[in-house]
Formats: C-alpha cells, sequence, structure tokens
C-alpha cells in the first residue's frame, strides 16, 4: 500500500471554547492535486497552519511523507512548501534578496540558490523588479514571489493557500502551468481556493471543511458523480442519478455547505432579502 | 519561459543541513533589512526629502546624548568597583552588580533598543524554516543582542570588571570570567522575562491588570518617596539610595549577583570561588531553560493572538443579532445625533466603541490623576511650588492625552478609507475625532483641576485659575492644530491597547511624538517667566492678559487647519494609502 503524502488523525484544534477544526481525517495519496474546500471561517487556513507545522494541533496526529510532524517536523519542512494565507515575507527585501535566503535556509548551496532565484524571478516575471522592496510590490507580485519562495527548494508536498488570490489572469495562468508541472513530476499540492471553477481545472480530489468538520472527501469524479449527500456526517458512495453528472464543483459544494446547524438548507428567505437594493 | 530546473529534482537525501548555513543566512538577512531599511529607500518627492533630512539631524541630536547617558552608568560601574576593592569594602561588589542587573531590565523592558530604531523582523517567523529547536534556541538568543540594555549592562560589567582588576590585579582574570558569565546570566534573564510577558500580554485583560499593576507601583513610589523624604536635597535621596544598594549586600549574596560577587572575591579560595561560580553558572542555565520551555511551545505552533478565537466565536453566533447592534448604538453619547450632524455623530459613536473597549487607554489615563493626588496632598510639595503648581500639575495630565491627537486616523487603519469613499466631508469626520479627543483632555484636566482644588492645601487665586485656563486653551488649540496636520501627513497605523504594534515601533510618529513634547514644554517655558513677572511686579492678572491673546491666536490656528482639510487630505491621499490603507 503506498504511503500517503498527507494523512491525519482525529485532527482537532481549538481556541478557548471553540472548536476550529474538529476530528479530521484527511488522507492525501502521493501525486493528487488536492483541492480542500469550505466557506469563510470553516477551519482551511486552521488546517494548512497545522500541516506545516505553524500551529500545534489541540489533538490527533499529522504524517506528512510517512514521517511524524511532531517527531521530525525539521526534516517534513525541507520536504514540504508553503505559501501561506498572509504570505510572510520579508518586506525590507528585494525579491533575489528573499529567495537567496529562503534557499540558504532549505540547504541550498549558493550557486544551486543564485540559479534558480535568477530562473524563478524570470518565471514569475519578476526579473525586472529586482530593485524594488517587497513593500513596495502589489499584492499580484508578493503572491507570486511567495509562490517562488515555497518551490525553490523543489518540494515534495506543496500547500497552496489562496495562491490565486490578487493574481492577475496572465501570472495565474503561468503559476498553474507551474502547479500542472509538478504535478506531472510527481509531487503533491494541497490547494485552498474560493475560486472552483480553479479547482474543478485542476484539482482531481477534493475535500470539504464545514464548520471545522470534514463533510465531504474523494476523487472528484466520484463526487460530481452524485454521491449521496448523508447530513453533516459525510459522503457515502451511492448510485448516481443521471441529472447529478452534469453537477459543477459549485453546485456540489452550495449543497453540502449551504446549510445551518441542523443541516436546513440555508438560502436566503423572502423575508431576509435586501429589498431595498435596486 | 524558462525551464525551472529546480523543480526537477526533489531532494531525496536527508542529510542535515549544516549550521553554519542556517546562521549565516538569517545574519545575512538581517544585514540586508538593515541596509535596505538605512540606504534603499529614496525619497519620492520634497516632503520625504524633507522628513529624511530632519530624520537625520534628529539622530544627529539624539544619538550623542544617549551615548552621554550610556557612559554615566558605565564609568560609575568601573569607579563604584574599583572604590568597592581598594577601600576594602568588598561587599559592596553584590549591591553594585544588582544594581547593573536592576538597570539592564529596567532598560530592556522600556525598549530602548538601538534594534527598535530601525526595522527590523518578528524572529518568531524562522519557525516555518527547516529548523531543528536547538538552531532556533540558538538564534533567538543571538537575535537582537544589539540593544541599549545589552550594551549599556556589558560594557558597565567589562569595566567593573576593569575597576577590580585596577584595585587587585590577582582578581582580573577571576573578575572577567565571571563578569561575562553574570553578563550571559542577564541576556539569558531578559530574554525570559520577554517572552513571558510576550506570552501573557497576548491576552487583553493582563494587559490591562498589568498596566494597572504598573501604574499603582509608580503612584506607590511616589508616595513612600514623598513621605519618606517631602523635600530632601538630592544629596540625601542619593545617600538614601545608596545606603538601600549597600544595606542590600547580605540578602543579595544568595541571588545571581551574590554569586558573581562572590566567586570573584573569593578566588584566592579555589574551591570556595568555584562554588559560588558554579551557583552562578546554574543561575544563567535556570533562566536559559525557563526562556528555552517558552521558545519550544513558540516554535511547536503556539498560537498566542485571541483574535482567532474571538473572530470564529462572532461566526460562530447568530448571523445578525439586532438587538445587540441596537444596544450597541443606543450606549453610544445620545445627545451625538441631536446635536451634530450625521456624519458627526455616526464617527462620535465609532470612536466611542473602540474607546470603550480600550481598558489599557483608560487605566492610562487614571496614572497621571493618581500622582497629582498624591503631589497635591503632600503639604510641603504643593506649598513650595504653589504658583507653578496648577500649570504644571495640568501641563502633567496633558502629556499623556495629547499624544493621540496627532495619529487620529491611526487606529481605523483600512477603514480609513471610507473617509475617502463615501460622500461626506472630512472636516466632520475631523472634528468627530477632536471632540471625543477633546472630550478625553477636559476629563482628564478637569478632574485633576479638581483633584488640587480640593486636596492641595494652599489655596489658588483665581486669576493663576484663569490664568491656566486659557494656557490650557492656547496649549489644547495648537497641539489640535498640529496634531490634525500631522494626523493628514504622517498617519501611522497602530492598535489601540495592544503593546506590540503591527509595524513595530509606537502608535505615533516619532516626530509627532517630539512635536507633542516641544509644544507643551515650549508653552511650559512660557509660563514660567509670566508666573515670575506677575510676582514680581504684583500683577496677578499678567498670565491671564498674556495668555488670552495666545489662546485667541491658536484657536484661529485651529480654525484654519480645519477649513482647509478636504484640500490637505486631497494632497495626501497617497501616504493615506500606503500608511493606513494598506495595513
Amino acid at each position: 500500500m503506498m504511503t500517503p503524502a498527507i494523512d491525519t488523525t482525529t485532527l482537532t484544534r481549538r481556541f478557548g471554547d471553540f472548536t476550529a477544526v474538529d476530528n479530521v481525517n484527511l488522507r492525501v495519496d502521493a501525486g493528487q492535486f488536492f483541492g480542500f474546500l469550505g466557506p469563510n471561517g470553516a477551519g482551511k487556513s486552521t488546517t494548512i497552519k497545522m500541516l506545516t507545522g505553524l500551529l500545534a494541533p489541540t489533538s490527533g496526529s499529522i504524517r506528512i511523507l510517512g514521517e511524524d510532524f511532531e517527531v521530525r517536523s525539521a526534516e517534513i519542512k525541507r520536504q514540504i512548501g508553503v505559501v501561506p494565507e498572509g504570505m510572510a515575507l520579508f518586506g525590507r527585501l528585494t525579491a533575489g534578496e528573499y529567495l537567496q535566503f529562503v534557499g540558504r535556509m532549505y540547504g541550498l548551496d549558493r550557486v544551486t540558490t543564485l540559479n534558480r532565484t535568477r530562473e524563478l524571478l524570470e518565471f514569475m516575471q519578476l526579473a525586472d523588479e529586482q530593485k524594488k522592496l517587497i513593500t513596495d510590490f502589489s499584492h499580484g507580485m508578493q503572491k507570486k514571489l511567495a509562490m517562488a519562495a515555497a518551490v525553490i527548494h523543489g518540494p515534495k508536498v506543496l500547500f497552496l493557500d489562496e495562491p490565486f488570490e490578487g493574481v492577475d489572469a496572465v501570472a495565474a495562468g503561468t503559476l498553474k502551468a507551474m502547479l500542472q508541472r509538478m504535478i506531472a513530476r510527481g509531487a503533491t499540492i494541497f490547494l485552498t481556493s474560493h475560486v472552483l471553477e480553479i479547482v474543478e481545472r485542476l484539482c482531481t480530489h477534493i475535500a470539504i471543511i464545514h464548520r471545522g468538520r470534514l463533510v465531504a472527501q474523494g476523487a472528484l469524479d466520484e463526487l460530481r458523480a452524485g454521491a449521496r449527500r448523508t447530513g453533516q456526517a459525510g459522503i457515502e458512495a451511492g448510485a448516481a442519478p443521471p441529472e447529478a453528472e452534469k453537477r459543477s464543483l459549485e453546485q456540489i459544494f452550495l449543497e453540502i455547505v449551504g446549510t445551518d446547524r441542523e443541516g436546513n438548507p440555508g438560502a436566503v428567505t423572502p423575508e431576509q432579502e435586501l429589498s431595498w437594493l435596486s | 519561459m524558462v525551464e525551472l530546473t529546480g523543480s526537477q529534482s526533489l531532494p531525496d537525501s536527508m542529510s542535515p543541513i549544516p549550521a553554519s548555513t542556517q546562521l549565516l543566512a538569517v545574519a545575512w538577512l538581517r544585514w540586508r533589512i538593515f541596509v535596505n531599511s538605512t540606504f534603499r529607500r529614496q525619497p519620492k518627492n520634497k516632503r520625504q526629502i524633507a522628513g529624511l533630512v530632519f530624520a537625520i539631524l534628529l539622530r544627529i541630536v539624539v544619538w550623542p546624548i544617549l551615548a552621554l547617558m550610556m557612559v554615566g552608568p558605565i564609568v560609575g560601574s568601573g569607579f563604584l568597583a574599583w572604590l568597592a576593592i581598594s577601600e576594602g569594602r568588598p561587599q559592596g561588589l553584590a549591591g553594585l552588580l544588582l544594581g547593573i542587573a536592576l538597570l539592564w531590565q529596567f532598560v530592556s523592558i522600556n525598549g530602548l533598543s538601538i534594534a527598535a530604531s530601525i526595522h527590523s523582523f518578528d524572529p518568531a517567523s524562522l519557525v516555518r524554516f527547516p529548523l531543528r529547536f536547538g538552531r532556533y534556541f540558538v538564534l533567538r538568543s543571538l537575535l537582537g543582542l544589539l540593544t541599549a540594555s545589552t550594551i549599556v549592562g556589558s560594557l558597565a560589567l567589562l569595566a567593573a570588571a576593569l575597576g577590580i582588576g585596577i584595585a587587585d590585579a590577582s582578581l582580573a582574570l577571576p573578575a572577567l570570567v565571571a563578569m561575562a558569565v553574570y553578563a550571559l546570566m542577564n541576556i539569558y534573564l531578559t530574554r525570559m522575562i520577554g517572552a513571558w510577558m510576550d506570552r501573557w500580554l497576548a491576552n487583553r485583560r493582563f494587559r490591562e491588570i498589568f498596566r494597572m499593576i504598573m501604574a499603582l507601583s509608580f503612584a506607590a513610589i511616589q508616595f513612600m518617596n514623598l513621605q519618606r523624604a517631602p523635600m530632601r536635597a538630592h544629596g540625601a535621596r542619593s545617600g538614601l539610595f545608596l545606603s538601600a544598594m549597600h544595606s542590600s549586600g547580605p540578602y543579595v549574596y544568595w541571588l545571581p549577583p551574590g554569586f558573581a560577587a562572590q566567586a570573584i572575591l573569593l578566588a584566592k579560595h579555589p574551591l570556595a570561588a568555584f562554588g559560588q561560580f558554579a551557583a552562578l553558572l546554574a543561575s544563567t542555565a535556570l533562566f536559559a531553560a525557563v526562556f528555552a520551555i517558552r521558545l519550544k511551545k513558540q516554535f511547536l505552533g503556539e498560537y498566542l493572538s485571541e483574535g482567532v478565537s474571538r473572530r470564529v466565536s462572532q461566526q460562530a453566533a447568530p448571523r445578525v443579532r439586532m438587538p445587540a447592534l441596537e444596544a450597541a448604538a443606543q450606549s453610544a453619547p445620545a445627545a451625538a445625533g441631536a446635536v451634530f450632524s450625521s456624519t458627526v455623530a455616526a464617527c462620535l459613536r465609532k470612536d466611542w466603541i473602540v474607546l470603550r473597549s480600550n481598558g489599557t487607554q483608560l487605566i492610562g489615563m487614571m496614572t497621571p490623576l493618581l500622582l497629582v493626588a498624591i503631589f497635591s496632598m503632600n503639604r510641603a510639595f504643593s506649598s513650595s511650588f504653589s504658583g507653578y503648581f496648577l500649570p504644571a500639575a495640568i501641563a502633567y495630565t496633558l502629556l499623556g492625552v495629547l499624544g493621540p491627537l496627532y495619529n487620529v486616523f491611526g487606529a481605523d487603519g483600512r477603514g480609513a478609507q471610507l473617509y475617502l469613499l463615501a460622500p461626506i466631508r472630512m472636516r466632520d469626520v475631523v472634528v468627530a475625532k477632536n471632540l471625543m479627543s477633546l472630550a478625553m483632555v477636559v476629563a482628564e484636566s478637569g478632574v485633576a483641576w479638581i483633584i488640587i482644588c480640593v486636596f492641595s492645601r494652599a489655596r489658588i487665586p483665581v486669576s493663576a485659575q484663569v490664568s491656566t485656563a486659557l494656557w490650557t486653551v492656547f496649549v489644547v488649540a495648537l497641539n489640535l492644530a498640529i496634531g490634525n496636520l500631522r494626523s493628514i501627513q504622517a498617519p501611522r497605523y497602530f492598535v489601540p491597547g495592544q503593546s506590540r504594534q503591527p509595524r513595530g515601533g509606537t502608535p505615533t510618529n516619532r516626530t509627532s511624538g517630539l512635536l507633542v513634547l516641544g509644544v507643551l514644554f515650549g508653552s511650559m517655558l512660557l509660563q514660567i517667566p509670566v508666573a515670575m513677572a506677575s510676582s514680581y511686579f504684583e500683577l496677578p492678572w499678567l498670565g491671564a492678559w498674556v495668555f488670552l491673546p495666545f489662546a485667541a491666536a491658536a484657536v484661529f490656528a485651529y480654525a484654519f487647519v480645519l477649513r482647509n482639510v478636504e484640500h490637505l487630505i486631497l494632497e495626501h491621499r497617497d501616504v493615506f494609502a500606503e500608511e493606513l490603507c494598506k495595513a
């Protein structure tokens, strides 16, 4: 049996009385392009932070590439790349300086770091901005730089928290091409995004988190094929009704998360409509 | 498109990354941040050039003063250590080392660090890199060593070692070794306190309690000071301080300063000296270990902020809580809507809600009042300065509330965009903010005034009160005028009541901070000759007549700035976008 790239067991994170991530059992096989979806505040970023070692779980375990994160965090961090929610760049460096620093922190030798820095800056169309400090970059440029920093050491697993947010269409195309190339070479990508069209186009497997709980997980085709929804507990494979085959990821997503706490549809009622809007 | 050769070869080997590679990378990072912050940012317009020139001139003036302030404790430590050994009073050495440790911690806690004056980075952000905990600990121990506390403390200890060596050459080597370890102990003690304070101060309730304790401590010290030596000469107080240091010797022997002192003084008895030295090493290791415990938690992914838990709690709550919204609106100054325009009333309500939740600021406003009460109750003090006591006390209470006038949009952050986008007059927004500030100024100085009148044993004549009132109007109106200008020209994003600000530094621009002091002390200097002339020529109403035109001019200046607010804001939209909206 193949070792999963990401494997969590009853992963839980509480902030005071609030449970942000609740008993999540996640399995992502190596080489998968995995989409991790959920509405705002569902627990996506908290999960990514735990998977990348930035946040300690309250309980449960995390294994990345078969290794326990708690035991071998430094080794695991060498094998993963992260584009975090806040990008975490050092604003007072130039793009080239930042990539060189990151390369050296990941143990790349000086020549390799310099070569990859040059290549990545050109690839991300940042080569002309070498004299600018990162703090003066636009949001999209910072996102591209964060992506370049996440891949400079050639990670086996890449975690991307909203990588396309604020990125122009040209840059998004460049990023998507790069991600697909990495997948073709055997890397695993764990992606969160609110742009469901992009997720649908790129990802082969999907998990949906809602109010901290994993409510769906599987291959995109399985979900699309009309898996039968079983309330908040999860998705079970079942006989697919014919019309369900045409359902988009957005429809599936809304069907699963567009509910209130009791599982009732959460659509806006006529009384709640903003009637004063033209 | 360039081929990504980097992503072709995923590293399979797990050979460890050399420590030197990572440590040098962080050193290089720190160096580049320093170089880029100092030399890289080119001023884009005349205003920025002027700002840069002013900042350089300020440093030329301030840094030598700071350096001179450092020289005192360093030379003093060397001299006192020499005195203790050469005059046969070695027990004073432990007291001296305790004093140096207290100075070290005091300077450190007050954040007078050179590193803080230049752009830096949060060393906690290094946890995302593949570092082992040992390396992270070393990095966290090394980063931030270039602080005033470490420089002054280390040089004071070096001077003390030299002083001991000059007094008795045979003690020179033990003194150098013991002082080096003692310096390390102080470094870890500072780090330990800083790391744990960071942990506790992340909690709003603790911040408020801490601020309250600090305020009460200052008040208690002043109270005891006045009770013990109401109006003694400076020399007498110094004597009291020195005798306290001296008498602390026997107790200090059970603490690290005592271990260090004994390790030096018992150098001729190697076994006993070794025992003391071992105790010093053990205390250093203890502080390092407690610091490491905190760092380990951070390294494993600790979450300190209250932000997420609060935010998610709100999300978990019912979507729209109308009663809560209504309650919030009702608790705001109710009269605001009736008296002012809707913009002014809305801004007042918003700022009132922000102020109400900022317990730290409210506690901060109480501290000067407590001290004014203590000084007012002291008959010797208040009667000695009867002519100046009221204006001086009012100036002191104003000091804390005038600063925020220079950055009225700072707490709004990105929210300031709304002022630019909404179909409102910026003048209304500024008026609302000024009214809120004015309410605080009036409350603070009004309560201080009442305290002085009630508690002060000396009767304050009406003429002096009128003179002080007009002077207060002058100072407040002038600060409002300059403050509005600075708020528009040099805003700075900050989070109210938070000890660690998003971009480091202080909630107010440094130049603005100096301007507050300049205006306040400058106007205080006006008071002195006027009060003296009033007394000399027996013209009790002289102050009132002098400050009346000043107050009128300041009010006129304020009105003039207010009239031009729209134009000023338009002219400085770029600063708003950069400093506040990008925050």
